[in-house]
């Protein structure tokens, strides 16, 4: 994968930071991987802006930074570190809400020739992943790399 | 007077995370919190491609 990405910062492999640069100034980002469940492992993505005055982390603010695919490839590379470290796990994703979701599964549409060469991408109908197809939508994603 | 590109710094190519000693961990911040507990009823009824039971 070889996106343009922002620089990104870890201590551990499993937390990430890295700042958006746009119109809207330098927004910090955080992303986490915490582990779900054992046998097989799974391991939840969520990832969110951090506001300077209060220090909450919150994924419902759009950021409208006109840097979406710098984002998202930033974060398919945290995906990439956190398995070189840990090993290649399911990794769950979901937005907080439909609309949320419904616009990772655009993004994802943007970059999904580029990620599908490392990853097996499923979106989730039902509690049943499915092969990820554009113009689905879907209620969460499975990701894992290859 | 020649013109002059704008590079960002902040973008790079090839995916290395860059390591640091000092990030603060947000494990028990309630925004990771709650994504994970929301995430662990979800998952629980999931089929997981590859582990169907025969």
């Amino acid at each position: 994968m070889n996106l343009p990405h922002y620089n990104y910062f870890t201590t551990d492999f499993r937390e990430y930071e890295f700042y958006s640069e746009g119109p809207k100034g330098k927004i910090r980002k955080i992303v986490r991987f915490q582990q779900l469940q054992n046998e097989p492992e799974i391991y939840n993505l969520a990832f969110g802006d951090k506001n300077p005055e209060t220090g909450e982390v919150s994924d419902s603010i759009t950021s409208n930074n006109n840097d979406r695919d710098i984002v998202l490839a930033t974060v398919a590379n945290t995906i990439n570190n956190f398995c070189d470290y840990y090993g290649n796990h399911f990794i769950y994703a979901t937005g907080s809400t439909p609309v949320r979701t419904r616009l990772y599964q655009i993004e994802i549409n943007g970059i999904l020739n580029e990620i599908s060469i490392d990853f097996d991408i499923y979106g989730v109908i039902g509690g049943v992943p499915h092969p990820f197809e554009k113009n689905v939508n879907y209620e969460a994603f499975l990701i894992k790399r290859k | 007077m020649s013109a002059t590109k704008k590079v960002n710094s902040n973008i790079s190519y090839g995916g290395r995370a860059i390591v640091v000693d000092n990030l603060q961990s947000h494990e028990n911040d309630p925004f990771f919190v709650k994504k994970v507990e929301e995430a662990k009823i979800a998952v629980a009824k999931l089929k997981l491609p590859g582990t169907e039971k025969k």
